[in-house]
């Protein structure tokens, strides 16, 4: 039986354009599990980010209650929120947003010292995950525009991870990079999520939503549909074949 | 020139918020500049219209007799002069006196008329300003009615010589040459009825008041001199009172002098804060916009046509903000006029002053165009290839400031202090304000503690020599009040302190003050070079006059008095502003050389508690007919003290308030430039859990290392600096080396209230960032 790690019922959120409401996204009941790669995929305007946003935390919804652990968030104020995102979530975005002004330890350190006052630990932590995404230690007094933008990936990536969050929220990790980096991104999210942290990944590429275990499928602001893939395995043609089925099924 | 001002409309419809707090700023400078002006010109010039309107005497003189030998006398000495154009001579009782005012005491000479007389004199007239219904009674000079401290109607008391008369105040009247006391006399105009009365009465001995006009008014003192060795020369025992109208110009107008002063330096302050800021402004748009610049330049915008755009955004922002803040000016000198009324006691119309606007409007728009044009300089060398490539490159790359894997620093403080680092133009203009504001604040806090607080230092500085009680009597009088002081057990000090006029070779008249041991004297910073004169031989002269004359310690000079030549070596230099630094001292020895004393005044201190009037009142009952005046000192220094000390209030908290002002503007744009700069970064930020409130804090104290070096250092530097430049302000009353005590306490506490507001303010005004969501940033902002 999977845990359930966030929890949303009858989410819905609507924006006001030029005095039209429209309901982008539209009464969803959803549970994320401890340990999934979630992978949420939908056509441009379906609502993906949004659900995202409200999930992490980034937004407040409409109507509707999501709820972590025992945690209410859609009642949070904005500094609750920050609280809640700073302890429980990682993010990793699709135009990276590492601090320009600050060097790649730092980008790193600025997160993990909000959460430990522990320099020494926050330190070796640092040091533990920029070797295991591959940066090497010359690169980590560089500034952000000094990097390739697979290696600031990578960093963001550490960065997501430095308070070892519940969960890891990645939207278009590999929009912004060439096939080549895009790979390695996801191989490092996926070896993560192998070592027991949970994501969800919003993506509008088949080759991304293959890392998922769980596919869920948005249209028109609504959950269309899910699959489950299981575990990820390099080369298995089942599995892809399975996606290409739900996805054809969806109308993608 | 289309495509300038097509640019310069797109940069002000961008930077609403940071044009508004530069206009304000540019408002301020302009209306205290203009103010400044205003005081500076016109203000003084208002006495030659007041001068020329009554058609006042360059040289005024009072003479204790009325025989028509002394009339025919000054006729002969007139027409033998062949300077003077025509005169005017009248009956005047003219007698010292004093009565209550402000607080205080008004002591001064009396030259009291009847007024009909007064209204209707060729030369030297004088005009009623202020009448009530009242037919029977006096008319005061109007600087004892402004701001209603003397109001018609009232009964006032007024001690003449030694008689205290009370007179129904009828209104009041306004004369350039005896409108104040510090004209050296003073007009006051009876009734028929009640001039007859003091004229019988005999309390006041019968006088001649002459003004006299001659062809060239820069020649007054000179002729005064010469008038008055003459008639010395010929009627030695007649007390002869006078004045200039170089004297009288000048001293009717110290106090507008000092207030010029202020608001100028204080313009100048907000001027050039302003000019930092507007700098910073443009390097900032260059770099933002380099990308724009770049995208502009490529099609076919030349660099002269973007600068020139800046330099019509700005001109265009200083053009309106300083012809408002020439208005703003126009609405605050009503209030400044009464102020300035109440110090000069001479009517002023405000009215419109093309000459002042015209300063003002080429100074600001002057000064911030050279400003703009260098700022913009590096326009100048953007290639548009280069500027379309590297986009915007606002972070410098040289170095990671205060890294975090090794500062030691909390790590709100630690990411305060990079954001700090790597804003050098930020901490310039923090910089540049907090420095020149620190002077505003030490000069505020010298102020305050020698002026308001205690107003001794300040006395000491302008008045000279001060004690309780200053007795006055006829020199055969002088051992009976030396027995009589004997017997006083209230009286702790009793020196002789007697000031006569005497006259330099030259002509000139100089106050000379006497005592048998100026070691005895309470105020012993008087002679601030050199030594007070011990010996017969020797004089400590005014260093202002000494400076004008190439007078240096150890020079010879030769004085006159009632006729009579001395020689004296010059062994120190004083810094007495009573007769606007025409000083000297001598010792009693000294002064008999030349001349004998016909009255001498003993300054007197008196026990702590003890009162005063009544001391003096004791001591006029038994000297009888030996004592002339009795002075209660104190009473009479804080009367006239207490103008300067209401005017310095108002100052201090005009240019406190501005300077908060100014901090709050200039806080206003870096705040806000910074947000807008490190718009994604703060997104970001919260993006990974800061809170609002963090982030706040972090912004504003990234200001405060800044914000705390140049206040201490400004502070340090403006206490060093602060009594040298307040003698330099002072000069023109003869102050040369000035000993303010410095308030080392109040100075630091007043420090850290201006960081704490600096950093206050700095956090409402980053309050903007709880504007700034997560979610703009995923959503590509």
């Amino acid at each position: 039986m999977k845990k359930v790690l966030l929890k949303t019922e009858g989410l819905s959120k609507s924006f006001s354009n030029g005095g039209v409401l429209q309901h982008v996204l539209k009464n969803i009941d959803l549970q994320l599990y401890e340990g999934d790669f979630t992978v949420i995929m939908g056509a441009s305007g379906a609502g993906k980010s949004t659900l995202l946003y409200a999930l992490s935390g980034m937004d407040t919804p409409t109507l509707g209650t999501i709820t972590c652990g025992e945690e209410v968030i859609s009642g949070y104020s904005s500094d609750e929120l920050a609280v809640f995102r700073r302890r429980a979530c990682g993010f990793v975005f699709q135009q990276i947003y590492l601090i320009d002004g600050m060097s790649v330890m730092d980008n790193v350190l600025a997160a993990g010292l909000l959460v430990n006052r522990d320099r020494k630990e926050v330190l070796a932590r640092a040091k533990e995950l920029l070797k295991a995404v591959d940066i090497r230690e010359e690169s980590w007094g560089k500034f952000p525009t000094q990097l390739s933008g697979g290696e600031a990936q990578r960093v963001g990536i550490v960065r997501a991870l430095i308070n070892s969050p519940r969960i890891v929220f990645a939207d278009e990790p590999t929009g912004a990079l060439n096939s080549k980096t895009g790979l390695d991104v996801l191989d490092t999210l996926t070896r993560f999520n192998e070592q027991g942290v949970s994501m969800v990944m919003v993506t509008h590429d088949m080759r991304s939503a293959r890392r998922g275990n769980r596919i869920l499928y948005l249209k028109d602001g609504a959950i269309l549909g899910e699959c489950d893939l299981g575990r990820y395995v390099s080369g298995d043609r089942a599995r892809h074949e399975k996606l290409v089925a739900f996805l054809g099924e969806m109308g993608w | 020139m289309r495509k300038s001002i097509l640019i310069a409309a797109s940069n002000l419809r961008r930077a609403k918020g940071q044009t508004a707090a530069i206009t304000v700023l540019i408002l301020l400078a302009s209306a205290m500049l203009n103010l400044g002006l205003m005081l500076s010109l016109d203000y003084k010039d208002n006495f030659v219209r007041c001068f020329d309107n009554l058609h006042d005497g360059h040289v005024t003189l009072g003479i204790s007799a009325r025989d028509p030998g002394m009339e025919d006398f000054l006729e002969e000495v007139f027409r033998e002069d062949g300077r003077v154009v025509e005169y005017t001579k009248n009956d005047a009782l003219i007698m010292e006196g004093y009565f209550s005012y402000n607080g205080g005491e008004v002591n001064t000479e009396f030259v009291i008329m009847e007024k009909e007389t007064a209204l209707n004199r060729p030369v030297g007239r004088m005009e009623i300003v202020e009448e009530g219904d009242e037919k029977s009674g006096i008319y005061l000079p109007m600087l004892y009615g402004a701001d209603g401290k003397i109001a018609v109607g009232e009964d006032v008391e007024i001690t003449i010589g030694n008689h205290t008369m009370r007179y129904r105040v009828c209104g009041f009247l306004n004369s350039a040459m005896a409108g104040s006391h510090n004209c050296a006399m003073s007009a006051l105009l009876l009734t028929a009825d009640k001039y007859e009365e003091l004229e019988e009465a005999g309390y006041a001995p019968t006088s001649t008041y002459v003004s006299v006009r001659i062809r060239d008014k820069a020649e007054s003192e000179d002729f005064e001199a010469a008038v008055k060795n003459k008639v010395s020369a010929r009627y030695q025992s007649v007390r002869l009172l006078s004045n200039n109208y170089e004297l009288v110009s000048s001293s009717r107008y110290i106090s507008q002098m000092i207030c010029a002063g202020v608001v100028s330096a204080m313009a100048f302050i907000v001027t050039l804060i302003t000019l930092v800021v507007i700098s910073s402004n443009v390097i900032q748009y260059v770099q933002e916009n380099m990308k724009n610049l770049g995208a502009l330049k490529a099609v076919g915008y030349q660099s002269r046509q973007i600068v020139a755009g800046l330099l019509l955004q700005f001109l265009g922002v200083v053009l309106l903000a300083a012809a408002a803040g020439i208005g703003l000016s126009y609405c605050l000198f009503p209030a400044v006029n009464d102020m300035m009324i109440s110090q000069t006691g001479i009517p002023y119309r405000v009215h419109f002053l093309p000459m002042s606007c015209a300063i003002t409007l080429c100074v600001m728009v002057g000064a911030v165009a050279l400003v703009v044009w260098l700022s913009a300089g590096r326009i100048r060398k953007i290639e548009p290839i280069v500027a379309l490539r590297q986009g915007v490159l606002t972070h410098s790359f040289k170095r990671n400031h205060v890294p975090l894997e090794r500062t030691g620093a909390p790590l709100q403080l630690a990411l305060a202090l990079k954001t700090c680092a790597s804003g050098m133009k930020q901490n310039v203009t923090v910089c540049t304000t907090m420095l020149v504001l620190s002077l505003v604040l030490v000069f505020s806090a010298l102020m305050v503690e020698n002026v308001i607080v205690d107003m001794a230092p300040f006395i000491n500085l302008i008045v000279g020599e001060t004690a309780d009680s200053c007795i006055n009597v006829r020199a055969e009088a002088e051992e009976a009040l030396l027995e009589r002081a004997e017997a006083e057990e209230d009286i702790t000090k009793l020196y002789l302190y007697n000031s006569e006029e005497v006259r330099h070779v030259d002509g000139v008249a100089l106050t000379a003050t006497m005592a048998e041991d100026f070691s005895q004297v309470n105020n012993q910073d008087v002679c601030y070079r050199g030594r007070f004169p011990r010996f017969d031989n020797e004089v400590a002269i005014g260093a202002k006059y000494a400076c004008e004359r190439g007078l240096e310690i150890g020079d010879e000079i030769t004085l006159t008095a009632e006729g009579r030549e001395a020689d004296y070596l010059i062994c120190g230099f004083t810094q007495i502003s009573n007769n606007l630094g025409k000083d000297c001292l001598l010792t009693r020895e000294g002064y008999e050389r030349m001349a004998a004393f016909s009255s001498i005044s003993f300054y007197i201190n008196l026990k702590e508690g003890t009162d005063i009037d009544g001391f003096n009142e004791r001591m006029e009952e038994q000297l009888g007919d030996g004592m002339n005046t009795a002075i209660n000192i104190l009473s009479v220094i804080e009367g006239s003290a207490r103008v300067y000390v209401s005017l310095m209030r108002v100052i201090i908290v005009a240019i406190l308030l501005l300077s908060a002002a100014t901090i709050a503007f200039v806080l206003y744009l870096l705040v806000r430039t910074l947000l807008n700069s490190r718009k994604r970064d703060y997104g970001i930020l919260k993006a990974l859990g800061f809170t609002t409130g963090q982030l706040v804090l972090q912004t504003a104290a990234s200001f405060l290392p800044a914000v705390i070096l140049s206040t201490i250092a400004g502070i340090v530097v403006s206490s060093l600096v602060i009594n040298p430049l307040t003698a330099l302000f002072l000069s023109g009353i003869g102050i040369v080396k000035c000993t303010f005590t410095v308030p080392a306490g109040l100075i630091a506490v007043s420090g850290a209230g201006m960081v704490l507001l600096a950093f206050g303010l700095a956090c409402l005004l980053a309050l903007r960032i709880r504007k700034i969501v997560p979610v703009d940033l995923l959503a590509g902002e």
